[in-house]
């Protein structure tokens, strides 16, 4: 009965993943550990949010990725996706999935890879043709839609990707490294998917090593180190450093900004500090490229 | 044509085979869960290796029963396309070369070229195709394990069932295509490289006259031709035929056109043709005339003819059942091969000479004999008339209708005995048949490209399992050791069973310990050991090594048993029911197979 519930809870409440105690170790032909590549590790993931899996290399990033896809066995504990055994083929017809780096058949071109993929959910021709055709264009491979995938470039190979892993609209993504090997403008393009995706009410799970992209897109996230779970939260949560204040204001005269200082200090402030807020080295990166696509031939400034 | 047992019919074999398929699907399915148990219980204990195997055979099942034909069919398709990318149409060229050389290799003058060249064509089909899916089943999923592509594959909602499946049904169909393409050639090559025309004008033949000076028949020799010409006989009407060598004849007759004489042979007739045989049970006299379970055998290995003494009452007989004047109004059309085995050289010009009778099984009623003399490999045809002679007890002849007088309740026996002392007759059951019938060559070519479809899905199917949870290399080891073992099936069951009973006549040379031992000291297989404690040792060893062999050796598919080329080469009909019990025999394997791929696949970590 309380497995029912539970079942109910995570299918029509806001659970949409969960981890109970689960944990991987590697162990070699005879039986013995190898690596632990994840300690026991407790997580719910709700649906409609971005949820990130932040470490670094060899953290336990895509081994948590792959348990939950039922790729590998857990050691211990257990994973349910839509309320179901990870292990659970079915719960794949709601998934897509986006491995870190796009294994696809080389031999197929885009068009016959999305129709292979679309086949494998079982759907009718007429649907898997418009699918198709539709995400050819939405990430813009609608010239290359006939050559093999064996001629496309890294990031070609990264939309098709994509393309495959939403071919049947699902309603949890899974990323594994979604920007890895794409150039300032492919991670953009990528980033600015992932929002789109929370905004058609999708679910998404993704990983990186990357911060400046966990931090742009992710609602919650998951620090893991040693295959250990270290920090888990909302990623503002997390960010804000509640003993600093920061003032940021526009058109303020050197007078005006003396007399803030002045004020900071009479209060007890220490090391007042008030000056120009600086941006992300991408957003200047993306500045100097939107602005040499809409002008063409213009020089670069100089500092 | 080697026919060691007789061909049973479906419905009287499909009842035992069933209950021996079950029993022994059954005992490895508890053999697979027992080793799945323990290797689990090494890890997880004994209790949670229990419900762990448990839990993998109920989802496993569940798998099974949620398998959708659209994505089995898309998986296919993608080996059919990654066979395809491998270039593996190229293997039409290199049979394509194969069957230049053979064209200019084979040689059409040999004792019967239409067996020659339809050997050489299935043998040469037979490989290439199986070895082509063999090599495509056994690369193909570990191929997507190193890529990973097969990640992607199994995060969709797809059953490890679709996945094997799908590679068998796409490199069956792969292979299929390739065995047609193949399979029409190697009928038009052999079709063409058989057939031929002689010539036979009014100069080749001179004319026979009886004393009194009247034509009675004309003989001859036709032109040279594909390496051969024959020798006529020809009635007064100027019809008749050719003799019988190279496999065939032909069938002549007189044409007038203008004023003139000429004479027309009919294509080659016994080359490439499908003999409907009506075939007996056979047993012998021994040379007292008393009842013997076997002839004598002259030392050969292998005892698959039994031999008759000449010059005494030693005789093989045959009895045929179902033998009616509807079936054959015009009397039995008899065809016999018998092999000849010398213990002095004699005549060797002449043959050797022997008789044959029809003789009613109930009353002894026996017809005055026909004498022949042995063509040793070239089957002899006798067509028992309906009306024969019998001698009588005073001395007398008389006729008797073969009908009414021999054949008793639809039976009749066939006594072949060898007249020249010291001299043997050697025969098997296989080797005297009724000719009932002639089925199509076509149709027939047709029937043994399907034994070589059957080998092909099983070595697909076998690789793909092995590919399952094998790297590629070793999944072809694997495949081509379980194919090796097949191929000597009944081998190891005798071998087993001289291991047991202690009789080294049913396999001499013992088991592999006691062979590597013959081997190491150069001891002949027919020399029985000396008996000793080393080797009582020796030989209780390899009983117990003998017991899996013969175990896989019962399980195992035998793909020789398979293959029906001899039966179209040596120009017999291939029985319906050897078909059907080929068809049975290979989906129950295929069946088999496909569960195990299935179950490994779904018991390995596809990412780890």
């Amino acid at each position: 009965m309380a497995a029912q519930e539970r079942s109910v809870r995570r299918e029509h409440g806001e659970v949409i993943v969960e981890a109970r105690n689960l944990a991987k170790t590697y162990r070699d032909f005879w039986g013995r550990s190898k690596k632990v590549a994840l300690k026991p590790l407790d997580l719910e993931i709700r649906r409609g949010e971005i949820f990130g899996l932040l470490g670094p290399n060899g953290s336990g990033k895509t081994t948590t990725m792959k348990l939950l896809l039922g790729l590998i066995f857990p050691t211990s504990g257990e994973a349910f996706v839509f309320g179901k055994d990870a292990t659970d083929v079915s719960k794949n017809e709601r998934i897509g999935y986006l491995p870190e780096e796009s294994y696809l058949y080389k031999f197929l071109d885009a068009e016959e890879t999305l129709d292979f993929y679309g086949r494998l959910f079982d759907m009718p021709p007429d649907e898997r043709k418009r699918r198709a055709a539709a995400l050819i264009k939405r990430v813009g491979l609608e010239r290359d839609r006939k050559r093999q995938l064996r001629e496309y470039s890294k990031g070609m190979t990264r939309r098709i990707g994509v393309a495959q892993a939403l071919i049947n609209d699902p309603e949890l993504v899974i990323l594994d490294e979604p920007t890895s090997g794409l150039d300032p403008i492919g991670t953009r393009e990528m980033k600015d998917l992932i929002i789109e995706l929370r905004e058609k009410g999708k679910t998404v799970i993704m990983s990186s090593h990357l911060l400046a992209d966990v931090e742009d897109v992710c609602d919650r996230i998951a620090v893991l180190h040693q295959g250990e779970l270290k920090e888990l939260g909302r990623v503002d949560d997390l960010l804000r450093v509640t003993d600093v204040t920061q003032i940021r204001a526009k058109g303020l005269s050197a007078a005006a900004t003396e007399e803030i200082r002045e004020v900071l200090r009479r209060h007890g402030g220490e090391d007042v500090e008030i000056g120009n807020p600086r941006t992300t080295l991408e957003d200047l990166f993306l500045d100097v490229v939107r602005d040499t696509e809409a002008r063409p031939g213009r020089r670069a400034r100089q500092g | 044509m080697v026919l060691e047992e007789a061909i049973p019919k479906f419905s009287q074999w499909i009842g035992p085979a069933f209950l021996w398929y079950l029993f022994a699907a059954s005992l490895v399915a508890v053999i697979a869960a027992a080793a799945a148990w323990l290797v689990q219980s090494a890890v997880y204990g004994p209790l949670q290796a229990g419900d762990r195997v448990y839990r993998g055979i109920l989802s496993g099942v569940q798998d099974l029963a949620g398998m959708a034909p659209r994505r089995i069919w898309a998986l296919a398709r993608l080996a059919i396309q990654e066979a395809l990318r491998r270039n593996v149409l190229v293997v039409l060229a290199l049979f394509a070369i194969l069957v230049l050389f053979a064209g200019w290799f084979l040689d059409p003058t040999s004792v019967n070229p239409g067996k020659l060249y339809l050997g050489f064509i299935l043998t040469a089909t037979n490989f290439l195709v199986c070895m082509v899916t063999l090599i495509l089943s056994v690369f193909s999923l570990p191929a997507d394990f190193k890529a990973k592509a097969i990640q992607t594959v199994t995060t969709k909602p797809v059953r490890t069932g679709e996945v094997v499946l799908g590679r068998m049904l796409g490199f069956s169909v792969v292979g299929t295509a390739l065995l047609a393409v193949m399979g029409a050639v190697g009928w038009g090559f052999v079709v063409r490289s058989v057939q031929h025309g002689h010539e036979l004008t009014a100069e080749d033949v001179i004319e026979i006259r009886s004393e009194d000076g009247t034509v009675t028949g004309y003989e001859g020799r036709t032109s040279l031709d594909r390496g051969h010409r024959h020798r006529i006989e020809l009635s007064a009407d100027g019809s008749g035929r050719t003799d019988h060598i190279q496999g065939h004849r032909h069938e002549i007759e007189a044409v007038t056109s203008g004023g003139k004489t000429g004479y027309r042979l009919t294509p080659p007739l016994g080359l490439l043709e499908a003999r409907k045989p009506l075939r007996g049970t056979l047993r012998f006299l021994d040379r007292q005339g008393q009842a013997s379970a076997k002839g004598i055998s002259v030392g050969a290995e292998w005892s698959y003819r039994q031999y008759i003494e000449g010059g005494k009452l030693a005789a093989a007989i045959w009895t045929f059942e179902g033998v009616n004047a509807a079936d054959f109004p015009d009397g039995l059309p008899l065809e016999m091969l018998v092999r000849v085995f010398r213990t002095h050289k004699g005549n060797i010009e002449k043959g050797i000479a022997g008789s044959v009778r029809v003789r009613n099984p109930t009353s002894g009623l026996q017809s005055d004999p026909r004498y022949f003399t042995a063509k040793e490999f070239t089957i002899d045809e006798w067509k028992v008339p309906l009306a024969l002679s019998t001698t009588t007890t005073d001395g007398g002849t008389k006729q008797v209708d073969l009908y009414r007088d021999i054949v008793s309740d639809g039976k009749v026996e066939i006594v072949l005995q060898c007249l020249e002392p010291g001299q043997y007759f050697g025969v098997a059951q296989a080797d005297f048949y009724i000719r009932s019938g002639n089925g199509s060559f076509a149709w027939n070519y047709l029937k043994s490209c399907l034994g070589i479809w059957f080998s092909m899905l099983l070595v697909t199917a076998l690789g793909v399992m092995f590919s399952t949870f094998l790297a590629g290399p070793v999944a072809l080891l694997a495949t081509l050791s379980v194919v090796l073992v097949g191929l000597f099936r009944e081998f190891i069951q005798r071998l087993f069973e001289s291991q047991v009973t202690g009789d080294s006549t049913i396999a001499p040379g013992g088991g592999p310990i006691e062979s590597f031992y013959r081997l190491v000291t150069q001891t002949s297989i027919t020399l029985d050991l000396e008996q000793s404690p080393f080797v009582a040792a020796m030989k209780g060893i390899d009983t117990v090594l003998m017991a899996p062999m013969r175990l896989g050796a019962a399980i195992f598919p035998s793909l020789s048993s398979l293959g029906t080329g001899d039966f179209v080469s040596s120009g017999f009909d291939i029985p319906f029911d050897l078909i059907l019990a080929h068809s049975a025999e290979t989906f129950g394997y295929l069946l088999a197979f496909f569960i195990i791929g299935a179950l490994c696949l779904r018991a390995r970590e596809v990412a780890s």
